[in-house]
């Protein structure tokens, strides 16, 4: 069987905030391969944030191992844990978080900008993945004088356009409507049919109802993992 | 790497931010312009000095004149004091060669008569080098010659506005003029001249030049004044160099205290009085500069609020950039893009705002205006300096920023 893209054994994250070491996850074990959809999921202060940030490599766990397709993470350098992120990771925010200032052009292309492409490619794939996700007409349009749901469809095509391995969208929904979050939802089941490996972080159950397999968190440990039926 | 595209990407962002930009940016302007007019108002004030100088003869010239003596206090020597004499005039030109023009001056309050006027005025007597000493500058005519010196001439050569008053519009050279009991021919007329310190002071500080009088010394002695007579009222002199001023004033304060037994004399010499300017006007050089760098600082603590300002604002922007993948000094450059715009922008329109600054005050108080390289370097250095103090820790701060604690700003 192949490497699997996410490997976590043991994985401790202890805040010091002085007086008491609050212990946000512990000992969290968890394997995701390449193609999955994953919800995670629990209430407030289970770990799911903190859980996120570690996967998302913008933060390091205290203890344990954290294997992201097959290399250690735990213990890299802020700069090269920067070059996974824009590598190997898409985030999509629950508050869209573009740069208002830009253009939607300007947004999707940033990535690449830190990763290092030339302009013409930078331009190229922009578009191309505007034009996937059908926002081609907009490109010059700043995050302003789009709606909520092409916001976080731009946020989506910024995420997806240095080709990451991993798509971690963090309660993607959260500031949409029925109507709008559902469109933002069929774009993650597309993707994910033609391969792409998404995880949710969400406390709706309605929104992990759309992956296939889900994970609750409580207390910082991993209470279930159900694998179900395609929807 | 591709730090031109980083960079390129941080001017984008500064142009976005077009609002905060422009208010760091009038932090700088007004710093810097406020320096740079302090600087130019004192510099202005320094040209009009050696303008004034130079129009009047320069720096090299040393005056020597009878003091008037205390009668209650003064010594036997003091009282017996006869001033300054023909005979001083010969000593100084043997014996001290750091001057290249000794030019005695004796004068004399005498009726004036023409065919359109009578008036009494004071008439000079002076050699042919009186005009270099002062740089009088003849417009018609001529200025006293060696040979009406040797000749005793009955000839005058009358101020621009002494000309006016004794002939008005006509041309009074060659026309004669009664001058004391005996008629004298004018020879020449001096051109018009003035200065004036500023403009509300309505003084013209050459305009004694224009009210000359002035006789061959020699005709002044033996047709005025008496033929025994050999006391002078001063005595004009020029250093031949800068160099000289060490040795040729002390000597000739020696000279006269010598040849005369007593301190019965002033010696005045203007590059004296311009180190004692020098020296007064350092104080207030360095109020002035005290309250540009007021100003300078209070427009580089603005810069700083706004841009700590900005940089809550723009944490989660900071967060959102490294979630995407930017490494610290992609977010450094970006910040350091915008103080480089801010302060050398402002540096440039702050120096163009002050040049205008000292224009305006001038012409307020009537004074000249100064422009100096050291105006232009001076405006360069404080929003250098804004730039350097101000710029680099924003920018670090940001580059060091832990992305998740960015993130969760709200």
């Amino acid at each position: 069987m192949s490497q699997p893209l996410i490997a976590l054994t043991e994985l401790w994250k202890t805040y010091d905030t002085g007086e008491i070491a609050v212990h946000a996850l512990q000992g969290v074990d968890l394997v995701v391969r390449r193609g999955e959809y994953v919800a995670i999921m629990g209430p407030s202060g289970s770990g799911k944030s903190t859980l996120m940030h570690i996967l998302g490599c913008l933060d390091t766990p205290s203890k344990g191992s954290y294997l992201l397709d097959g290399e250690e993470v735990a213990n890299l350098s802020r700069g090269r844990l920067a070059e996974l992120r824009n590598r190997f990771i898409g985030f999509v925010f629950q508050a869209y978080n573009l740069l208002p200032r830009a253009t939607l052009q300007r947004n999707v292309e940033l990535p690449l900008l830190y990763g290092g492409v030339e302009r013409e490619e930078r331009r190229r794939r922009a578009t191309a993945i505007l034009e996937h996700i059908g926002l081609v007409d907009r490109a010059r349009h700043l995050p302003g004088q789009l709606s909520g749901g092409q916001r976080q469809r731009a946020a989506v095509a910024r995420s997806l356009v240095t080709n990451p391995a991993l798509l971690l969208a963090d309660e993607p929904t959260g500031n949409l409507d029925q109507a709008t979050g559902g469109e933002v939802m069929a774009l993650f089941d597309e993707l994910n049919r033609d391969g792409q490996t998404v995880i949710l972080v969400t406390h709706d159950p309605q929104v992990a109802a759309h992956a296939r397999r889900v994970v609750r968190l409580v207390d910082g440990r991993v209470a279930t993992d159900e694998e179900r039926q395609a929807a | 790497m591709n730090l031109m595209e980083v960079v390129v990407d941080g001017f984008a962002d500064v142009r976005a931010h077009a609002g905060r930009t422009v208010l760091q940016t009038l932090g700088v302007v007004l710093g810097v312009a406020s320096v740079v007019a302090t600087m130019g108002m004192t510099a202005g004030g320094k040209q009009q000095s050696l303008k004034y100088y130079a129009e009047s003869g320069g720096i090299l010239k040393v005056f020597a004149w009878p003091r008037p003596v205390e009668k209650v206090r003064a010594s036997a020597r003091e009282q017996a004091s006869r001033g300054m004499t023909l005979d001083d005039v010969e000593a100084i030109r043997a014996s001290i060669p750091g001057f290249d023009l000794v030019e005695p001056e004796v004068g004399r309050s005498l009726l004036v008569r023409s065919p359109r006027l009578s008036r009494s005025y004071r008439v000079t007597g002076v050699s042919p080098t009186y005009a270099d000493l002062h740089e009088l500058i003849v417009e018609r005519g001529r200025f006293i010659t060696p040979e009406d010196i040797s000749n005793h001439t009955a000839v005058c050569v009358l101020g621009a506005d002494r000309a006016q008053e004794f002939f008005g519009s006509e041309n009074p050279v060659g026309k004669g003029l009664r001058i004391g009991d005996h008629y004298f021919r004018v020879a020449g007329v001096l051109l018009y001249r003035e200065f004036y310190w500023n403009r509300s002071e309505n003084y013209n500080a050459l305009g004694w030049m224009n009210e000359l009088v002035v006789l061959p010394a020699t005709t002044m002695l033996a047709r005025q004044v008496g033929a025994g007579e050999r006391k002078v009222d001063q005595i004009g002199l020029r250093l031949a160099s800068l160099e000289e001023l060490k040795d040729a004033v002390p000597a000739l304060k020696r000279l006269l205290a010598t040849r005369h037994g007593a301190e019965d004399f002033q010696v005045f010499s203007r590059q004296e009085r311009m180190q004692e300017m020098e020296k007064q006007g350092q104080v207030y050089d360095i109020t002035f500069e005290v309250c540009g760098l007021i100003s300078l600082i209070v427009g580089g603590i603005v810069v700083a609020n706004i841009m700590m300002a900005s940089f809550t604002e723009r944490m989660r922007e900071v967060g959102v950039r490294k979630a995407l993948g930017a490494k610290g000094w992609h977010i450094g450059v970006q910040f350091l893009m915008e103080v480089a715009i801010v302060s050398g922008l402002g540096g440039a329109v702050g120096l163009v705002l002050g040049i205008g600054l000292v224009h305006a005050i001038a012409s307020m108080l009537g004074q000249p205006a100064a422009l100096t390289p050291s105006m232009v370097l001076g405006a360069l250095a404080c929003s250098t300096f804004v730039g350097a103090f101000f710029g680099p820790y924003p920018a670090w701060k940001a580059a060091r920023l832990d992305p998740v604690v960015a993130l969760r700003y709200e």
